[in-house]
């Protein structure tokens, strides 16, 4: 699964400019799906058909990132963030554009906590004209992808959020038989507000909606008071700022998860929305909560996991699509 | 079409109170709607609709309203305290002229400087400070004249200076109103057959957010969506470049992304080829700002693919929105580009 997670993260996609990363997912789960589409938006919406109730499973495969805005006469780019990204992590960090051309992130003063709008992207360009050739405004750049391990199960590295939740589909999707009817939805623009699950929710209709995402932990210095640790098992959310998980769905997958002795924890997400809220909200409504994989330091270019919360959250998405 | 932008803009109608607006726009385009069915939604949207079944659904949208102030109280003195309708810089409402539905004139008053504290002359003024001045002497004399939940806007002239500069309040977005009140002619007069199943929402409540145009879309369900609109520009003031957003006489504005919507990239592309194509003037944006009806449009119901063409507005929100009449020509080709070139 490692294998999966790092040809993942090492498509860099953007928030709204997601067209690579959709092509790799379509190609792993072309074999394992009855049907693929590509909605107006942009969201891919997988279908195992079946007769049973109709659950839908969703992973954002965009990502915080930056788009260019600004090329100054040196050379120098400037961007704007997209997505919620923290300017701690950005400084002096290796970026890299949607064609491969790396670069710095520095900030133009180094006292100051600065905004994103205040720093600049030098790609080693000496001109304006020499940086045009390389990059255009409205093109992306991203944090230099990267994936390691540490000691045990422990992972560090970049987009974990949400590549970790669309390899937990991806691979749910090869291992599931079930005779409900089940739909996949890879959705886009999450970061920038859950743009892309609503339609896609609209157009699916779920009885059941699951979100698969990162979640914050309590268990490191300055993390906030949380009853959530890594490597204690994938959690079962039961709120986040956008949503609060339907109760009777909530209580349904903690029978499951305790017939079936998978690791789960009870996750109240202090700050942060996921595409759990659409999912309930769109169209008639529907009943929704998520799974979580435990992410220590979101959004920055050193998220951590340990793999052993993922393959719990596997064996919980496919027991939720035959036991729902 | 100036002449229509003039009358438009002039036209009463904040958020929520676009009666005089809507009303203008269907006298205008009523010798143009044999062919279309009109239809006037329960939020106050007004959709004309270009029936060509089968093809793809396109919609094209702009919104009547425009910012103003609602009553909210009225003073033992007669004075009107108020609410705004809308997003506002304080600084912008201090001293200006303003006149209500039912034509009532009055000024916007705030505490004379020799009695504001040090505080209140250092820091942002408040619109809980200020007042509306109908020159009423009482509650009662007040109360003869306005009400509770009565609407003002600007009390605003129409102006050409400059170059080809246009001023007026109300801009946003009646310059969008009268950009589709000319393309629902050409349409009806065209010979060539429109490659879209074609709708026009003159839309309601777009300045409080609320956004008539999320209902229009639900009932259009439209597969592509072009916003005619105005965006804030800062190309004056001595402000650095890269935060200039965009610069007025540079033609139309087709956005990449703002706070709103990261545009569909192969719709802005296509419009830049058309653009290209017809040597009609674009810029795109050089900073991430603002938002408009198109981030409620491309989510609704199943999305959809959106683009917004705006013209750059100096002073937006103000009596004096300033605009370049030749930007506001560049909208209106690159508009009708799009309108009769299939999208491959």
């Amino acid at each position: 699964m490692v294998e999966l997670i790092k040809k993942l993260i090492c498509t860099p996609s953007v928030s709204g400019r997601e067209d690579k990363i959709r092509e790799v997912i379509i190609n792993e789960i072309t074999p394992y799906a009855s049907e693929i589409t590509v909605d107006a938006i942009g969201n891919i919406i997988a279908r195992k058909k079946g007769n049973g109730k109709r659950v839908m499973f969703c992973a954002h495969m965009d990502q915080i990132g930056f788009f260019v805005t600004f090329i100054d006469d040196n050379g120098l780019i400037k961007v704007s963030p997209i997505g919620g990204v923290s300017p701690l992590s950005a400084s002096y960090s290796e970026v890299v554009s949607e064609s491969g051309v790396y670069g710095i992130m520095v900030p133009e003063s180094a006292k100051d906590m600065p905004k994103i709008e205040d720093m600049y992207i030098d790609i080693g360009a000496k001109t304006k004209k020499q940086a045009e050739k390389k990059v255009q405004i409205g093109d992306f750049f991203t944090p230099v992808p990267k994936i390691k391990r540490l000691m045990g199960q422990i992972y560090v590295g970049t987009p974990f959020d949400d590549r970790i939740g669309c390899a937990v589909l991806i691979e749910a999707m090869k291992q599931i038989k079930s005779e409900n009817d089940l739909y996949f939805v890879f959705s886009v623009q999450e970061e920038v507000g859950l743009r892309g699950s609503r339609p896609a929710a609209f157009t699916v209709a779920p009885d059941i909606g699951i979100a698969l995402d990162v979640t914050a932990t309590g268990d490191k210095p300055g993390s906030p008071k949380m009853d959530v640790k890594l490597g204690k098992g994938c959690t079962i959310k039961i709120k986040d700022s956008s949503v609060i998980s339907s109760p009777e769905l909530v209580k349904q997958m903690r029978e499951i998860a305790n017939l079936e002795k998978i690791k789960f924890q009870n996750e109240i997400l202090l700050r942060g929305g996921t595409d759990t809220a659409s999912m309930q909200t769109a169209g008639k409504g529907a009943l929704a909560s998520a799974i979580s994989i435990p992410t220590a330091n979101i959004h920055t270019s050193c998220e951590m996991i340990d793999m052993g919360d993922v393959k719990e959250a596997v064996r919980l998405t496919c027991a939720l699509a035959n036991k729902l | 079409m100036k002449e229509l932008l003039k009358r438009l803009s002039l036209a009463f109608g904040p958020s929520g109170c676009e009666d005089s607006v809507r009303a203008m726009i269907e006298k205008e385009i009523e010798p143009y709607i044999k062919n279309a069915e009109v239809i006037k939604d329960g939020v106050g949207n007004l959709i004309v609709h270009f029936n060509s079944e089968g093809k793809p659904r396109l919609m094209v949208s702009a919104h009547m309203d425009e910012v103003g102030f609602m009553v909210t109280g009225i003073t033992q003195n007669g004075l009107l305290k108020f609410g705004a309708v809308g997003g506002f810089d304080p600084i912008v409402l201090s001293a200006k002229r303003v006149i209500s539905e039912s034509g009532v004139k009055g000024n916007i008053i705030s505490k004379p400087i020799h009695l504001l504290t040090k505080e209140e002359s250092e820091g942002a003024p408040k619109i809980s400070n200020m007042s509306i001045d109908i020159g009423a002497d009482s509650k009662k004399e007040a109360e003869a004249l306005t009400f509770i939940g009565d609407y003002f806007t600007f009390d605003s002239d129409f102006v050409e200076y400059g170059e080809d500069l246009l001023k007026c309040k109300a801009l946003d977005d009646r310059l969008g109103c009268a950009i589709m009140c000319q393309l629902i002619k050409d349409v009806s007069e065209s010979k060539s057959e429109i490659p879209f199943d074609l709708y026009f929402s003159f839309s309601c409540k777009e300045e409080v957010g609320y956004s008539g145009a999320f209902g229009a879309s639900a009932q259009i369900k439209p597969d592509y969506a072009i916003v005619i609109e105005s965006k804030a520009v800062s190309d004056i003031f001595g402000v650095p470049d890269e935060k200039k957003v965009c610069t007025l006489g540079d033609g139309v504005i087709i956005s990449f992304a703002d706070k709103g919507a990261i545009y569909d990239r192969d719709l802005v592309r296509h419009i830049m080829r058309l653009c290209d194509e017809n040597k009609i003037k674009y810029q795109t944006n050089k900073f991430i700002s603002g938002g408009n009806d198109s981030a409620n449009i491309q989510k609704n119901a199943s999305g959809c693919r959106v683009s917004v063409l705006s013209a750059a507005s100096r002073y937006i929100h103000s009596p004096a929105d300033v605009i370049s009449y030749s930007d506001f020509l560049t909208i209106y080709e690159a508009s009708r580009a799009v309108i009769f070139t299939e999208i491959k």
